[in-house]
């Protein structure tokens, strides 16, 4: 029962702010609103027991990416902190789409066997961290690369050329 | 809960996400809906993974969060050389690509 | 020696210098080296065709018969390719190469003015005529005589238009051409015919079996067809008076001795043939008789010597085409080789006297006879050869025309053929009296004698023009002809009587006394443009209309239906384009729209294929 209330409100809160994010026409409020919607997607981490996960999720993203996307949108002038509506014919369209998408998927998943709850949940920060280390030793040795190469790139691409 | 649940929640997200692919005129704007669709690819990768009981999917999530961190890091950088250019957020201003 | 490597050495010598003075710029345009290596070709085919010749002589049946298969089809050949010497072939063979040596050296002389680069240019045709009518000569089936015959069309249009500079010249080789082009449709038709009919390009008599009378018919009729071109028998006649555009010599060679005398080989060679189409033997007898009366009678009012001299061409093949029509193949043959030897000195001489006087026109040569003599001398052997008085060639080989003509009953030919030797007596003899005893012309003042290079060869043309008819019984014996014995018949006097009153008529005509054309002056100008230019007009009319009509069509079609096909193809790939390309708006989010319905379309394509 626990369970089913703490889910229901996680996810209202999750799509109510994901909604908020995309409509709102100002910036800053759009980028918080996205705030919102990351810490409720680690609270769903959460009641799925991947501990670890969701306290990377909220270091990472609410923590790293909104900061950042704060900082890009207080870089520009007050006039350009807002989105101009598009138009209804663009919106009905778009909304029609995302039905399709949504539709799509759901018919998936009606139609497989999905598998039911395992009583014990068998995955720890240890074993993550095993199967990086193990398996997947090649991909986390790329990801490291592939970080460092972000970097870079950032870095260029933002810096203050000299006139 | 049953699985079908955080599916069906992570397909909300995703169209959501889409919709606002579809909608926003604003480059940031843009790049938030990215955000959402990859949180919604997350949340299907964990509860696959609660469910099947499979390490794999946690892992992956963390590359795809690393990942997206950093392609997000990227994107608002050019964003930014964006508006250096233009003096616009807008994504039509950027249409030189047009024909 | 094995006489199928003197064969080949007197087929390829002269290809091998055509070949190499073709390739070879800087050799061909020293001029006289390249001369006299062409020269030097036409000695040794002449010396090996006559010991071919003498070889022959002591055979049988054929010298040489080798072939090489030429187009492979399925394991077998469809045709061969080779040398072929025979009774017929060895004399046609030693015909060809002597008088080709002969007006070779003539032209070290004759053509002495050229420059370096015209000369070699002259001398690589030549050798290049000699190879090709040679492989025609040599032919061992009809196809390999097809290309020997296409490539002497080649050389003839070379040659004729070898002053290309001169419009008349570019012109009238352009008409032989295009009239023996027109002829040849029927040489290759007949050998369609030919082939599919029997299944070999051969003529011997299981060929003739296997055609039949009408397959016999139509090839005979077809491969006439081309002859009427090529022999320029009436009414395809019309290009040979143009082609006396060329080089003197070149008319000599080609459109007198050879090249036009290819026609009456082609009969003579494929006779198997006709003797099974006598329907085609009549046509040839009557349209033989009808070009010898033809040509003759304009021959009579040309003052140009080179036309006096190509319509007595003209007329000549005619009695050989007539003779061949009577189903007999010795008289055919044997005109046509004493008549190679006086024709050809006739023209040699002629290239004589415009050389000495610098203009084609006989009122230009008046009093040469004191001038020039030793070529006066050869220009009457030449002309008595022709006009058939006795002990010279001319009189044995037109004997044995009349009197085969006689034998077949047709009787108003032989009176049309008896006719036209009186005429030609006349015409040569006022020839004759108009340029060597006429009054002298001032350009005639300043003529002097030929140098030695241009009068040995017309001497040993004057010796074959008097000797070789008395080669008849061996050329009978060779070709495998019943043999032939001369002998006086009533024929014979009565051809020599209006031969010796066609000459006593030219004397007294064009005597000193009477020196202008006085007697036929007044039908002269209705008479020749009635008879000459009808023909003429006639073809230029066709061509006009047909031929530059169907040019027309064919350019609009390709103009407007096969360049529009492709412009139209070009425009709508334009059209696309422009249309594809509104697609792209450079909107990022329109991008990410068609991504997304992509992804949709997918899933959808997925689920319901599955």
């Amino acid at each position: 029962m626990g369970a089913f209330i703490a889910f229901a409100v996680i996810a209202a809160a999750l799509l109510a702010s994901a909604f908020m994010a995309v409509s709102t026409k100002n910036l800053v409020r759009s980028v918080l609103w996205l705030a919102l919607t990351l810490f409720c997607t680690g609270a769903l981490y959460v009641t799925l027991e991947a501990d670890f996960l969701a306290s990377m999720q909220v270091i990472l993203y609410t923590g790293g990416v909104i900061t950042l996307m704060l900082f890009t949108v207080m870089l520009t002038d007050e006039i350009h902190r807002v989105d101009r509506a598009s138009t209804s014919g663009r919106r009905m369209a778009g909304g029609l789409l995302a039905a399709c998408v949504f539709g799509a998927i759901s018919a998936v998943v009606w139609v497989s066997d999905l598998p039911a709850l395992p009583e014990t949940n068998t995955i720890t920060a240890k074993t993550i961290g095993r199967s990086f280390m193990t398996e997947h030793l090649l991909a986390f040795e790329a990801l490291s690369m592939l970080l460092l190469a972000a970097i870079i790139g950032a870095i260029v691409l933002a810096r203050r050329r000299d006139p | 809960m049953p699985l079908s649940a955080y599916i069906l929640l992570s397909a909300a997200l995703f169209s959501l996400g889409v919709y606002g692919a579809l909608t926003r005129r604003n480059a940031i704007g843009l790049l938030v809906s990215v955000e959402l669709m990859a949180n919604a690819a997350n949340i299907n990768l964990v509860a696959f993974s609660r469910y099947l009981g499979a390490a794999e999917g946690q892992a992956l999530t963390l590359f795809t969060i690393a990942l997206t961190v950093a392609e997000a890091v990227v994107g608002l950088s050019l964003v930014l050389l964006l508006y250096r250019s233009r003096k616009s957020l807008q994504v039509e201003d950027a249409a030189e690509m047009k024909g | 020696m094995n006489p199928l490597y003197l064969a080949l050495a007197a087929l390829f010598g002269p290809l091998l210098v055509a070949v190499l003075l073709g390739v070879v710029s800087p050799l061909r345009h020293t001029g006289k080296p390249a001369a006299w290596l062409s020269v030097f070709a036409a000695v040794v085919s002449a010396v090996l065709s006559v010991v071919l010749l003498i070889e022959q002589l002591s055979m049988g049946g054929a010298l040489v018969d080798s072939q090489v298969s030429w187009l492979p089809v399925g394991g077998q050949s469809l045709v061969n390719l080779g040398v072929h010497i025979d009774g017929i072939s060895a004399p046609m063979l030693v015909v060809v190469t002597v008088v080709a040596l002969c007006v070779q050296v003539y032209s070290l002389g004759y053509m002495a003015d050229e420059d370096g680069p015209g000369l070699g240019r002259y001398f690589t045709y030549h050798s290049l005529f000699i190879f090709s009518m040679a492989a025609l000569v040599v032919a061992p089936n009809a196809l390999q005589l097809f290309l020997g015959w296409e490539l002497v069309g080649l050389a003839s249009y070379l040659l004729i238009g070898f002053y290309w500079t001169k419009p008349s010249a570019a012109q009238a080789a352009l008409k032989a051409f295009w009239v023996t082009k027109f002829a040849d449709m029927g040489l290759l038709i007949g050998l369609i015919v030919l082939y599919t009919t029997s299944g070999t390009f051969g003529w011997d008599a299981a060929t003739v079996t296997a055609l039949g009378t009408t397959g016999a018919t139509w090839v005979a009729g077809m491969f006439f067809v081309a002859v009427v071109g090529k022999s320029a028998q009436f009414p395809l006649h019309i290009w040979l008076p143009d082609a006396m555009e060329g080089p003197t010599p070149v008319s000599a060679l080609l459109h007198a001795a050879t090249m036009v005398a290819a026609g009456v080989f082609l009969i003579v060679r494929a006779f198997p043939i006709f003797e099974a189409a006598p329907d085609i033997l009549t046509i040839m007898a009557w349209l033989g008789s009808f070009t010898a009366l033809f040509a003759a009678s304009i021959a009579m009012i040309q003052t140009d010597i080179k036309k006096v001299l190509a319509y007595s061409t003209c007329s000549q093949l005619g009695y050989m085409v007539a003779a061949l029509g009577t189903g007999a193949m010795m008289g055919g043959f044997f005109h046509l080789v004493t008549h190679a030897f006086f024709k050809a000195l006739l023209f040699l001489v002629a290239g004589s006297f415009i050389h000495a006087v610098h203009s084609n026109d006989v009122k230009d040569m008046g009093g040469l006879w004191s001038k020039m003599k030793p070529s006066s001398v050869l220009f009457i052997i030449g002309s008595a050869a022709l006009a058939g008085i006795p002990g010279l060639a001319g009189f044995f080989s037109k004997d044995v025309i009349l009197e085969e003509v006689y034998e077949s009953d047709r009787l108003v030919l032989w009176a049309v053929l008896l006719l036209t030797a009186g005429m030609t007596a006349f015409y040569m003899t006022r020839i004759v009296m108009l340029a060597l005893f006429g009054a002298r012309s001032e350009k005639a003042e300043h003529a002097h004698e030929s140098p030695l290079v241009m009068l040995a060869p017309m001497a040993l043309l004057a010796v074959g023009a008097i000797g070789v008819g008395y080669g008849g019984g061996t050329i009978a014996e060779m070709a495998g002809i019943e043999a032939y014995q001369f002998h006086m018949s009533m024929t014979g006097y009565i051809a020599t009587g209006l031969g010796l009153g066609g000459i006593g008529l030219g004397v007294w005509a064009y005597s000193p006394a009477r020196r202008s054309t006085g007697v036929f002056s007044a039908m002269a100008p209705a008479v020749r443009f009635i008879r000459a230019s009808a023909v003429d007009e006639t073809a230029r009319w066709l061509y006009e209309q047909f031929l530059l009509g169907l040019a027309n069509t064919a350019g609009w079609v390709d103009r407007y239906i096969i360049d529009g096909l492709m412009n139209f193809v070009a425009w709508a790939t334009i059209m696309a384009g422009r249309g594809l390309r509104r697609g792209q708006t450079g909107v990022v989010s329109d991008y990410v729209y068609a991504v997304i319905v992509g992804l949709i379309m997918i899933v959808v394509v997925k689920a319901v294929i599955g």
